[in-house]
């Protein structure tokens, strides 16, 4: 078995700039907190030849570099690299596992594996893989050291190997050790205890600690200082990766102060979308619905779901329906964090069929409807379709596909031209005299007038057994204005309507 | 007999100007029939093919029926349609009795006339569909349309070879339209015992063709729905 690692070494930093690229470049610490006395945390290259460290104050900082930008640390975008940090992986194997929170000097870091077993014969060779890969985490904002090897904990160690960002080293296989030999104890990250126990026998390379023999190193150090020998030839146990299979994604963002208004959400909104966008998109799929989660100044918490007509990743289309979405259900209060969780569905390429007359691309039929419902609103695009039952305008929408039955012109052309009934939504309300049953006077905001003609009444009920039960009696009449219309009477609420005009 | 050469050229520069290299006729678009003969003759097969036409009328004149027959008539070939329901009218029953196949058919429930007008601009240019009823028969005075909206749909429609067809309770599209037709009622049938409707008959006129001459007229008569079944 082959093991990918693709690490991050400064995660705090790293999630900042993913999420505010305009900092790249400039000169950046990010702090534990907020206030001069905060601590360092994590300092970009140009605010490190500033002189500025991890551990001084944000007082000290300042005094050395007045320009420099400073950032509080930031769980929910660190969270979210992570996950992005693993779409990457995920991108090239769908084996692919979070690796262990990082301890001591390496607490800062974010890692993930990946089974790389054939990789090397799809892209010419192990590091072509390796490079394909970092470039694929580099296009997500995450710049990245890769290593493979025949085990996690021995890529994972190549991984710490100091260098440049985009680096990648292969471990080939039986030459672990040779490779680990040089590099220093410290990268594996051994207890404290061990490691001053190892540095009290002058033990300082990896590969002295390999040629020590097994059994006096258990007996004086313990089985940890076996474990770490066992690494250091490179023996790591290798333990297959479990196949991974989520599809639902998750942004977040906490802003820098509440926010009441639709605009500077809409701004927060863009960024986050179109990293799901990314991520997404690098595991084939598309966005087919949208949670957005917002955490309240009050403490509070709302969640609005948004759902797409058809999967899309178009930017423009997600972010008008989140702020359709916000406009039609306001926060209560201020916005202080932000989360967008997305459900991805597999695009399908649909074969039109060569004795059809061709439609619409399905791709490109798929972004309008996504485009057509951030216009008019969720749910009110698609194809119709008539539930079984005897209430009238009753309808449902199904989403609009090409795979539909084709049309038998026998069975549905009727005989000759049909009068069709063009509804009224909501039913308008009228105001009938009746006489010996039969309507003969009509006044509404759409009919007015004396009843010159009138069939029915056309009696229907239904759903007796519960709440929704209906008894209406249908009417088709002609006023003196000329409109033949559809009067409904309620016999439970005993109210008129019009439900439509014949037109 | 032909002129020599020397001669015809001297011919062709004393005349100067007065003669132009002529090209061939554009040929006329292809129609698409309503599946109504009378109505079918009037407008000499149908509707242009990749135009922009318009039907006008008030309310019971047949307008919606004229809509779904011919929203039918396109299925029947195997066409995928579109209804931008500006006035949420549409009845999807009413669809079915036509002949539509309500699966090839995408119905858009537009929350206003401008949201209607975008939604049929970005349908034309996503090409593929046959027609495009764009249902502007609102109650109440007539929408506001910019003047720029109505060439602007019709180059779209021309360029993806769509039918556009615009529904209105009065002339909105001006000379955009390569045909307008107006509808007005001319009787209700209520007859039998007990008493049924049996459906509306409309008199059609057309108003504006481009290769149709405006003037004609044709009565229609629409049957009930339980006639029909």
């Amino acid at each position: 078995m082959r093991v990918a690692c693709l690490r991050v070494p400064d995660l705090p930093l790293v999630a900042r700039l993913r999420a505010e690229p305009e900092l790249v470049g400039a000169a950046l610490a990010v702090t534990d907190g907020a206030g001069p006395r905060a601590e360092i945390v994590s300092v970009s290259a140009a605010a490190a030849r500033e002189g500025i460290r991890a551990g001084q104050s944000v007082a000290q900082a300042r005094s050395l570099c007045a320009g420099l930008a400073l950032r509080a640390c930031s769980p929910a975008l660190e969270r979210t690299a992570r996950e992005a940090l693993r779409d990457a992986a995920l991108s090239f194997s769908p084996r692919s596992e979070a690796a262990p929170p990082g301890t001591g000097i390496h607490a800062a870091e974010a890692a993930c594996f990946l089974d790389a077993s054939g990789m090397g014969s799809l892209f010419r060779s192990e590091a072509g893989f390796a490079t394909a890969l970092a470039a694929r985490a580099a296009a997500l904002g995450l710049p990245a050291f890769v290593a493979v090897a025949s085990s996690r904990a021995v890529a994972l160690l190549a991984a710490r190997v100091p260098g440049e960002p985009g680096e990648v080293r292969v471990l080939a296989p039986g030459r672990e050790a040779a490779w680990l030999a040089p590099l220093a104890v410290d990268l594996a990250a051994p207890p404290d205890a061990l490691a001053e126990a190892l540095t009290r026998f002058g033990i300082h390379r990896l590969g002295e600690l390999a040629r020590l023999p097994a059994k006096a190193l258990a007996t004086r150090l313990g089985p940890e200082a076996l474990q770490l020998a066992k690494l250091a030839r490179g023996e790591s146990d290798p333990i297959p990766i479990e196949k991974t299979a989520e599809t639902s994604l998750e942004e977040a963002l906490e802003l820098e102060a509440p926010l009441e208004q639709l605009e500077p959400l809409a701004f927060a909104l863009r960024g986050l979308l179109g990293r799901l966008a990314s991520r997404l998109e690098m595991r084939g799929l598309a966005i087919l619905e949208l949670e957005l989660g917002l955490d309240l100044e009050d403490g509070g918490q709302e969640a609005i779901h948004v759902g797409l007509a058809a999967p899309t990743l178009d930017p423009k289309t997600l972010l008008r329906l989140a702020c359709l979405a916000l406009e039609a259900h306001p926060p209560r209060a201020a916005v202080e964090g932000i989360r967008v969780t997305a459900s991805g569905a597999v695009v399908r390429a649909d074969q039109l069929d060569l004795f059809r007359p061709a439609g619409p691309a399905p791709a490109l039929l798929g972004r309008t409807l996504a485009e057509l419902e951030a216009l008019c609103g969720v749910g009110r695009v698609g194809s119709p379709v008539l539930p079984n039952g005897h209430r009238a305008d009753v309808f449902a929408l199904e989403p609009f596909t090409l795979n539909c039955a084709p049309v038998l012109a026998s069975e549905t052309a009727p005989a000759g031209p049909i009068q069709a009934l063009r509804a009224l939504r909501p039913p308008v309300t009228a105001q009938v005299r009746v006489e010996c049953g039969i309507p003969q006077w009509l006044h509404s905001a759409v009919a007015n007038g004396s009843i010159l003609g009138c069939a029915g009444p056309w009696r229907t009920t239904g759903s007796w057994w519960s709440s929704e039960r209906f008894a209406h009696d249908h009417f088709d009449v002609r006023t003196s204005d000329g409109t033949v219309s559809r009067l409904r009477h309620d016999r439970i609420r005993h109210t008129w309507h019009i439900d439509g005009v014949y037109d | 007999m032909s002129l020599p050469r020397p001669a015809l050229a001297e011919v062709l520069a004393r005349l100067g100007p007065q003669v132009r290299r002529g090209g061939l006729l554009p040929e006329p678009p292809a129609r698409l029939p309503s599946g109504i003969p009378g109505l079918d003759r009037l407008l000499e097969g149908g509707f242009p093919c990749g135009r922009l036409s318009e039907i006008a009328g008030p309310l019971s004149s047949g307008r919606t029926s004229l809509a779904l027959a011919l929203l039918a008539a396109s299925m029947r070939t195997g066409d995928l349609v579109a209804w931008v329901d500006a006035a949420d009218a549409f009845d999807p029953a009413s669809a079915v009795a036509a002949g539509l196949s309500l699966s090839r058919l995408l119905w858009v429930r537009a929350p206003d006339v401008p949201a209607a007008l975008r939604c049929t601009e970005r349908l034309l240019e996503t090409r593929g569909l046959a027609l495009v009823l764009l249902d502007l028969a609102l109650p109440g005075p007539p929408p506001h349309v910019a003047p720029a909206v109505w060439p602007r749909l019709l180059r779209a429609a021309q360029a993806g070879a769509t039918t556009l067809v615009v529904l209105a309770a009065g002339r909105l599209t001006g000379t955009s339209a390569a045909l307008a037709l107006a509808l007005e009622p001319a009787q209700a049938h209520f007859s039998g015992t007990p008493c049924l409707f049996e459906g509306l008959e409309v008199r059609g006129g057309l108003v504006r063709g481009h290769e149709t001459p405006a003037g004609g007229a044709a009565c229609v008569r629409l049957h009930a729905l339980r006639e029909a079944g």
